[in-house]
């Protein structure tokens, strides 16, 4: 089958008026995105199902990227923008596929877009809504890190730029609605559900971040002073809340930090023995720019194996080596708090003769793993989308046609099939792409 | 001369304002002449920022735009396209940068980086007055892509393109397809065979009629630029004919007795003048070595009615649109005496020890007559060296670790001992590590500056070094077999191929992506893709993923048959041009000609070939040539501009 040329293809099926898409990207990060600009680019039409209010996935919050360094909000908004805008590609943000049946060569689509209760099309983003709301929520952007309020816009890069309602915290007390120029708050809005039909599936739902409060006896979530890299990320930002790095539970700002590596990867006990493949150059990553933000700073990362394989990587570690970060090779045992907040690592010294030893420190970053998105197969009604051995999506031809899944029509891009860095996610994404491109032809 | 140019000074972030004084710079340019509007953003790429210029272009009816931001090569296209978006000529957008080289530049100085700042801004909005609509020229182009290299990233992208229902020349220098993975055969992390990987590639790449395999080619000269290339290839004889009689031929090589070292097994065999690289090797005709004949030239003389012996090289050229280089990796050679490679009997490369397991009897490891029980791995041979290859070569442990399970299913049991420095079966991979382990391998790691000594003690071949895992003592082992884990170089022909194709290349001298993060398969010759380990260092699985990437970007730029060309290119004034010719001397892509216009002597320039240099311009006596987008007046402008504090 030829690709569509021009703008979405507004076919209608067997009389019912059913728009119909050559393709379904299930997931709007980095991984989505390029897959299906890639599609789009080539002609094809695209709609794409982003969960979250926003489409950009986990890489528009990051700081900067190993190893160039680059800010991510720079270089991820523009492909977030070029998505948006796309005449081939059409967004559903803020809303989950509920079912997808398949019918000999098309995919039976359900599609629900659940309430933000502000019409879309007349947001402004002005946020004075924004400033009229009197709650404030832990804002979930931020990890936690700092507060929002109800009436919110997601993050300042959001795309689309458009204010929701937290309605679970929201006391309805009507400021927003009042102050809002366009009057575009509309609290009576309701779920929506779109059908449509695709001709193919690519799913590009990323990943999930290990719950650190699993290991209880890092104390996350019970020792301030303890966070995870997502928070660390968050305070390294170009937009940091608290414009250098502090420590939460009393603003200090720490003098020495340690990163304790492959929390909740590469173990057994907690049900993920494999390796997470980002976490040991994150923390790497993260450890130069806290050089820079604080160049006081002591920082020491405890290690199990330095996993700086891709290109530029190793390169990368020997110069962080080189500025001074320490490596200590060491599992973690426990961590203890002490009354004034400092944090008591014990650890047994691989390299020195393994013996138990304990260090004191400011503050602790825990470099959580990547997690599957298991709820993906769910999603499919009268087919079985089989996951491998450790929830992933599994890859039925690894070797050469590696987007491919146990169902025909349907690839997958990115995380969702194993642990992956932005420029794999971008391979894996663009083989995707190609591979559904040449499903399609072969329709 | 425009008159209402909108600025916009960006923060991005706070990696500008952090040491850039953002609204120093508003206020140094807000009442120049020709602004008429000045504003600070966040993150002017961000989608909101950018709707609110596209309205204020509608708006305020702007008619010049200039954004203080990143560099060029980063959001150019972005800002052009909401010039577009708000009704403006893209050209009449001018790009400012005062990140890379203001607040990076100048971190540690904020007052200066804050003045060089405004001189630039200054200077932009100078350029921008004097700024021209200009409009792209679009061409016709080829639907047809080059694919250098037959491995399984090149025979993956020539097939997806085929069935994109591009034209494709898939170009191998080997007279047999499937690259290095034929010569591992047992693959590492999965259970296929790669003989089978290569025959099912094969079978797909014949099956395609839109779909050209060249086998002895190599690509020679290219000219032309996207969309056109023009690619010329040398394809050597086979001296073989296509419809050759197998009884023959077999007769043939039966008599032939002049023996070579087979490259193919690393030198561990010899093999015949007239062969096939491996038995199963695709496509199933043999090679006749007529260089290293010898002696047996006489017997290939007495078969000449069935050979093609007469064959000369021959030279074709092929019209494309764009090119992926697919040509993959070689192994690290260690050098003589290099943890006692080539000077200790038993001591191999990793790739030698994977031929010599496909060498091996059934149930039996073999190595010089030896059987071996023990192997002992030493890893990062020729990679995370101080010097030298810095860069980690990625699949040596995975593909170490995974051929000392996989080994154990084939022959008797063997003891590992895996000396390393790093282990880094990152990901799934990780689970073969644990693997090895419980199968009571067992594990050394030295220290990264500390290199093991290979050495004869009591007549074996011994590795010493300190062990960090047992508190630095030192060790020595003497397994029957020292595997030097080598990793991957470049192709030892990079820099040629690299010359034909002008492709960039990296420190690590692999071919370099456009950007190592979002581009990782474009390079900045456009047209230009790169696939599979001749980019660094990559597993068969990621290898394909990136020559399917660079399928699609390849279908992307090329399935509408026409391309657009930047219309910043050379303009001729005809009437101050004298016809000294001096320009096309100067013209390094041979676009400039003479035309004879009514007995006066004129340059012309050819579009398609200009590429803007701006080389021309610098010679023409008579300054009769400008480049569009860059006029003097808007250089001039800016020089103006700069000067002047
Ligand atoms: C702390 C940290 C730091 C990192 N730093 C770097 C770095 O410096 N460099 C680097 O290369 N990599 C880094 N990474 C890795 C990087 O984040 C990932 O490689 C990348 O984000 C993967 O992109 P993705 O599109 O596959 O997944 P995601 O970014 O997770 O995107 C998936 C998207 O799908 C949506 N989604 C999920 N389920 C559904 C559903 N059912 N329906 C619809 N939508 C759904 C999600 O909301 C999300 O928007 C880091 C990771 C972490 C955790
Ligand atoms: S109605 Fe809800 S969202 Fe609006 S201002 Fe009140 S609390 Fe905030
Ligand atoms: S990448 Fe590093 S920190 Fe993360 S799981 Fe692997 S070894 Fe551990
Ligand atoms: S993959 Fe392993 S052996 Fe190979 S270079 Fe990297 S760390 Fe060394």
């Amino acid at each position: 089958m030829e690709p569509t040329t021009t703008n979405i293809e507004k076919q209608t099926a067997a009389g019912v008026d059913v728009t119909t898409y050559d393709a379904l990207v299930i997931g709007g990060g980095i991984g989505g995105e390029e897959a299906a600009l890639n599609l789009a680019n080539m002609g094809y039409s695209v709609i794409m199902v982003e969960k979250d209010y926003s489409i950009g996935g986990k890489m528009v919050h990051l700081s900067k990227v190993f190893p160039t360094l680059d800010c991510s909000a720079c270089i991820t908004t523009p492909k977030m923008s070029e998505t948006i805008r796309h005449p081939n590609i059409e967004i559903l943000t803020y809303s989950e596929v509920r079912g997808i049946e398949k019918d000999g060569k098309i995919f039976n689509t359900s599609i629900v877009k659940k309430p933000r209760y502000v019409i879309e099309a007349d947001c402004t983003g002005c946020q004075l809504c924004e400033q009229a709301c009197p709650v404030v929520v832990q804002d979930q952007y931020q990890y936690d890190l700092v507060g929002r309020k109800a009436a919110y816009i997601p993050f300042s890069v959001a795309a689309p730029r458009v204010a929701a309602i937290d309605i679970e915290n929201c006391t309805l007390c009507g400021a927003c609605e009042r102050v809002c120029p366009p009057n575009c708050i509309d609290f009576t809005m309701k779920e929506e559900v779109i059908d449509v039909i695709v001709k193919s599936v690519i799913i590009a739902s990323g990943f999930e971040l290990f719950d650190a409060k699993k290991i209880p006896q890092y104390g996350f979530g019970k020792y301030k002073n303890v966070i995870h890299a997502m928070q660390m990320e968050r305070q390294l930002v170009p937009t940091r809340p608290y414009n250098t790095v502090l420590r939460p539970k009393d603003g200090k700002m720490p003098d020495n930090i340690a990163y304790v590596l492959c929390t909740g990867s590469r173990d057994k006990t907690i049900g993920n023995p494999i390796c997470s493949q980002v976490c040991c150059m994150y923390s790497i990553k993260q450890a130069q720019l806290i050089m820079g933000a604080l160049p006081m700073a002591d920082v020491t990362i405890y290690y199990m194996d330095i996993r700086a394989y891709g290109k530029g990587f190793h390169e990368f570690y020997i110069q962080t080596k080189n500025m001074g970060v320490e490596f200590v090779k060491g599992k973690i045992a426990k961590i203890d708090e002490k009354d004034d907040g400092d944090l008591v690592l014990h650890y047994e010294d691989i390299e020195n003769g393994g013996a138990p030893k304990t260090a004191t420190y400011d503050m602790v970053v825990l470099a959580v793993g990547v997690l599957p998105q298991n709820n993906i197969p769910e999603l499919f009604k009268n087919e079985v989308l089989e996951l491998d051995e450790f929830n992933y999506v599994k890859q039925t031809d690894k070797l050469v046609n590696p987007g491919m899944t146990t169902i025909d029509g349907v690839f997958v891009a990115g995380t969702s099939s194993g642990p992956m860095d932005i420029p794999d996610t971008i391979l894996s994404a663009g083989s995707a792409s190609a591979e559904t491109a040449s499903y399609l032809r072969r329709l | 001369m425009k008159q209402k140019i909108g600025v916009y000074i960006c923060q991005c972030g706070s990696n500008i304002s952090d040491y850039v004084d953002v609204d120093k710079v508003l206020d140094s340019v807000k009442d120049l002449e020709g602004v008429s509007l000045v504003k600070i953003t966040m993150f002017s790429c961000s989608d909101s920022t950018q709707n609110e210029m596209v309205d204020d272009i509608k708006n305020e009816d702007l008619d010049g735009l200039v954004v203080a931001s990143c560099s060029p090569k980063l959001h150019l296209p972005t800002f052009r396209n909401v010039a577009i978006r708000g009704g403006l000529n893209p050209y009449n957008y001018v790009q400012v940068n005062i990140r890379e080289q203001g607040s990076w530049a100048h971190s540690d100085n904020p007052k200066k980086a804050t003045e060089k700042a405004i001189q630039l801004v200054k200077a932009g909005i100078e350029r921008t007055k004097y700024s021209n609509a200009l409009e792209k020229t679009v061409i016709p182009s080829e639907k047809a892509v080059a694919v250098i290299g037959a491995g399984i990233a090149g025979m993956k992208a020539a097939i997806e393109l085929a069935d994109m229902g591009l034209s494709v020349y898939l170009i191998e220098k080997d007279f047999f397809v499937g690259g290095r993975i034929t010569q591992w055969e047992d693959l590492c992390t999965v259970e296929e065979l790669a003989s089978d990987t290569v025959t099912r590639l094969y079978d797909e790449v014949k099956s395609k009629d839109n779909l050209t395999l060249f086998l002895g080619a190599t690509a020679e000269n290219m000219s032309g630029s996207v969309g056109n290339f023009k690619l010329t290839i040398n394809i050597r004889p086979r001296y073989i004919k296509s419809d050759f009689n197998k009884d023959k031929i077999e007769e043939l090589t039966g008599k032939c007795k002049t023996l070579t070292p087979n490259e193919f097994d690393f030198g561990l065999t010899k093999r015949k003048i007239v062969f096939k690289t491996y038995p199963g090797a695709l496509p199933d005709i043999p090679v006749v070595d007529i260089k290293n004949a010898g002696d047996d030239i006489n017997i290939i003389n007495e078969f000449k009615d069935h050979l093609d012996l007469d064959r000369k090289d021959e030279s074709i050229t092929v019209d494309i649109g764009s090119v992926i280089l697919a040509t993959g990796s070689d192994p690290y050679t260690p050098k003589v005496g290099e943890l006692g490679y080539k000077e200790i009997d038993n001591v191999v490369t990793f790739q030698e020890f994977k031929r010599i397991i496909e060498l091996s009897p059934n149930g039996k490891l073999k190595y010089n007559g030896k059987d071996i029980k023990s192997v002992g791995y030493i890893y990062c041979v020729g990679s995370c060296q101080a010097e030298g290859n810095m860069y980690c070569s990625r699949f040596c442990c995975t593909c170490a670790i995974s051929t000392s399970l996989s080994i154990n299913k084939r022959f008797e049991k063997i003891r590992f001992y895996h000396v390393y420095k790093h282990i880094r079966t990152y990901g799934k991979q990780e689970v073969l590590y644990d693997q090895a382990g419980r199968q009571g391998d067992i594990f050394f790691k030295f220290d990264e500056d500390e290199e093991p000594v290979v050495s004869m003690v009591d007549g074996e071949g011994t590795i010493t070094f300190n062990d960090l895992l047992t508190d630095g003592e030192e060790i020595s082992v003497s397994p029957d077999l020292i595997v030097l884990v080598t990793g991957m170089v470049p192709r030892d022909d990079y820099k040629r191929v690299a010359e034909v194709f002008k492709a960039p290349i990296g420190r690590d001298k692999f071919f370099n992506e456009a950007h190592p993060k979002l581009r990782p398969v474009e390079t900045v010759i456009d047209g230009i893709m790169i696939a599979g380990a001749s980019q660094g260092p990559k597993s068969i699985s990621e290898s394909t993923k990136s020559a399917l990437s660079a399928a699609s970007k390849a279908d992307a730029l090329l399935h509408k048959g026409e391309i657009e060309l930047e219309p910043t290119l050379a303009m001729i004034d005809t009437s101050l041009c004298e016809g000294s010719g001096l320009c096309i001397q100067a013209c390094p892509f041979n676009a400039i000609t003479m035309i004879d216009a009514g007995g006066k002597k004129l340059a012309q320039v050819e579009k398609s070939a200009c590429k803007g240099c701006g080389w021309c311009l610098a010679v023409c006596p008579h300054d009769a040539i400008e480049l569009a987008g860059y006029t003097n007046n808007e250089m001039e402008g800016m020089i103006e501009s700069l000067i002047t504090v």
